[in-house]
């Protein structure tokens, strides 16, 4: 505990701290006799380099708890530290820098422009980049490399496969060297096979050493994770360390 | 190297192309009102000039009276009366009147020894030619004493020469008028084009007007002293108004006119008249140029439209950019980058189709056009204008989205 008061307090980014604390995080919908607490006091702590599923019910508030990691939302109560940055207390333009500096997201529908090529796609999150990066399109291409698209860089999304459009989106969240990536279901539009193969991808950039929330209803899926945290309501109801895969 | 903006404009021109119909379509509005405003305002700019560059000639220091005939109560007590040669003297007197002359003349068969033509027999005085803006080309005008004198000599335009002598020299020739010889001084420097009638301007015969009145107009109704109309320059324009003040109260002085009566005469002041003329072409042009603005107006509401529907379209890939880190501001410029883009080109296509129908009616010669910078510049900075007011609205929507919710937008 005294390890981590000092890390707050120098806003420190070593490995020993943890990189997500959550601390009595409430978010509420409605108003009145129909409001729904989609976080309820949600306490939490994810260190850096884990692999973590967050499963679910629909309604049990996973994903409402993947906007607020990803700093799309904002909590009603309690606070996030992502870090070393505390996300309650940023305006929206901290908050949008924040999300292309140290949020990589891949999502259940790929959300890929359409009519832009491959590539194009993987540099969308370095336009937004301050100060720009050098060498975009080197790194777009390692990008699609690492997932293993080298060969596709000028492909529309149109002339690709479900699991290869996958692939793009999670290229394009790699591309800005994020500390985390946040994946929505990533294999909900998949089949199984390909989501074998997504999943692998998965963690084996886990491996790497990048830190990875995922959010699923599907147990199959979660077990790839070495840590499964169940919600219900709201709440935490079971977080569990399972076999770590090396 | 990278280029500030370049991106944003990359963006924009991008998501304009991949729907090129509808990009042409929603342009149309601008481009018309752009041509539109831009051909007034240079009509307009074209009649100012117009008023501007005459307003030294001759004929815009030019004023004219006629007996009134057909004015009601004035003609029922006696028919119309014509002006004698002492107001021609008394408007010569007038400060600041350069040339005054009286009018008297009639068509006829001029004869010479080989053929004959119809010309209009001119009589003159020592002022006509000074009152009409005409040079000499050869010879002499006829003198004070030939007029005094009543003597047969002729001073003959350019269109006469051509047809009577074709190529001989008439200096010193006689020619025939009414079967009396006239000896031929001078001749008239050619003039251009033809008068408000369409005539021939350098069909005449000058000849000296006691001479033409004693034996030639004789039989006419116009006896000794009279003349029909008269013409009179003045100096400077400035000077046209008080002019025209003091030829009235002369000629109601000579016509027995006390000061309230309706006058049995007109005074015609050819500037004003053309003022008039140029006044209504500015107000119509000016009218034309706020139709214009309206169609600009209009094809602002198309662009705001084709935006706003742009932008509901583009929500899931609004919600994608803000996921990924673009602030409201980066989308607003995106979407703002897009309107003014399609204003841009518009404004330019615009500016280019109003050059080019003005290029095809410009055949009329009675609307003059005039192109400068400031009025393509204004044309062109009213689309900039209609692009960025009506292009706001759905730019500042779509950097208002809430990414979660765009997101999930099917």
């Amino acid at each position: 505990m005294a390890d981590r008061a000092v890390v707050r307090v120098h806003g420190d980014n070593s490995v020993s701290a943890p990189l997500i604390e959550t601390q009595n995080l409430v978010k509420t919908y409605g108003r009145g006799s129909s409001v729904i607490r989609a976080l309820d006091d949600i306490t939490l702590t994810i260190d850096r380099g884990e692999f973590v599923a967050v499963i679910g019910a629909s309604g049990s508030g996973k994903s409402t708890l993947m906007n607020m990691l990803g700093g799309l939302d904002k909590p009603d109560g309690g606070d996030i530290a992502i870090a070393g940055q505390s996300l309650g207390r940023m305006s929206k333009r901290g908050l949008a820098y924040f999300r292309n500096e140290t949020i990589g997201f891949v999502f259940q529908q790929f959300q890929l422009l359409p009519k832009k090529s491959a590539l194009t796609n993987v540099r969308l999150p370095m336009q937004y980049r301050r100060p720009r990066l050098d060498e975009e399109h080197e790194r777009a291409r390692n990008s699609l490399e690492r997932v293993g698209l080298g060969d596709r860089v000028h492909h529309k999304p149109t002339q690709l496969s479900g699991g290869q459009q996958q692939r793009v989106a999670i290229a394009r969240a790699l591309v800005g060297e994020p500390e985390l990536l946040l994946a929505d279901e990533p294999t909900g539009a998949l089949d199984s096979k390909t989501s074998t193969s997504v999943m692998e991808l998965l963690v084996e950039l886990n491996r790497q050493g990048i830190t990875i929330i995922l959010i699923t209803h599907d147990k199959e899926v979660a077990d790839y994770a070495n840590r499964v945290i169940t919600m219900r309501d709201g709440k935490i109801v079971e977080d569990v360390r399972q076999g770590v895969l090396a | 190297m990278r280029i500030p903006g370049l991106t944003t404009l990359t963006l924009a021109s991008g998501s304009l192309l991949e729907r090129p119909f509808r990009t042409v379509l929603t342009m149309l509005g601008i481009v018309i009102g752009v041509a539109a405003v831009f051909a007034m305002l240079s009509i307009g700019e074209g009649s100012r000039q117009k008023i501007l560059e005459n307003i030294d000639s001759v004929e815009a220091r030019t004023i004219s009276i006629f007996p009134n005939w057909n004015n009601g109560r004035a003609s029922a007590r006696r028919a119309w009366r014509p002006f004698t040669e002492q107001d021609v003297l008394d408007i010569q007197a007038i400060p600041g009147v350069e040339a005054a002359t009286g009018d008297l003349s009639q068509e006829y068969s001029i004869v010479s020894e080989t053929s004959d033509w119809r010309a209009n027999v001119i009589g003159a005085d020592p002022q006509y030619l000074a009152a009409n803006d005409l040079q000499m080309q050869r010879g002499r005008p006829i003198t004070q004493t030939e007029i005094e004198r009543r003597e047969t000599v002729a001073v003959i335009g350019t269109s006469v020469v051509r047809s009577l002598f074709r190529g001989q020299d008439p200096m010193g020739e006689r020619i025939k008028i009414q079967n009396i010889p006239f000896e031929i001084i001078g001749i008239v420097d050619e003039t251009e084009g033809t008068n408000w009638r369409g005539q021939d301007q350098n069909n005449f015969v000058l000849v000296p007007r006691p001479t033409g009145r004693a034996r030639l107009f004789g039989d006419d109704r116009l006896v000794r002293n009279q003349v029909r109309s008269i013409r009179i320059v003045g100096t400077t324009q400035e000077d046209l108004a008080r002019i025209e003040r003091e030829i009235d109260f002369i000629m109601r002085r000579s016509r027995g006119l006390t000061a309230d009566e309706a006058p049995d005469f007109r005074i015609f002041n050819f500037s004003a008249n053309r003022q008039a003329v140029a006044e209504t072409q500015r107000t119509l042009s000016l009218l034309l140029a706020t139709m214009g603005a309206v169609s600009l107006i209009v094809g602002g509401v198309g662009v705001m439209n084709i935006m706003l529907v742009s932008v509901t379209e583009r929500t899931r890939e609004i919600g994608l950019r803000m996921a990924i880190g673009a602030r409201g501001s980066d989308i607003l410029s995106q979407f703002l980058t897009e309107a003014l883009l399609l204003s841009v080109i518009s404004g330019l296509l615009g500016l280019g189709l109003g050059y080019a129908v003005s290029q095809v009616s410009l055949g009329t010669d009675e609307i003059e056009m005039v192109f400068s910078p400031n009025i393509a510049i204004l044309s062109f900075g009213s689309a900039l204008l209609v692009g960025v007011v009506f292009g706001f609205l759905p730019a500042q929507r779509a950097s208002r989205l809430n990414p979660i919710e765009a997101l999930r937008h099917e």
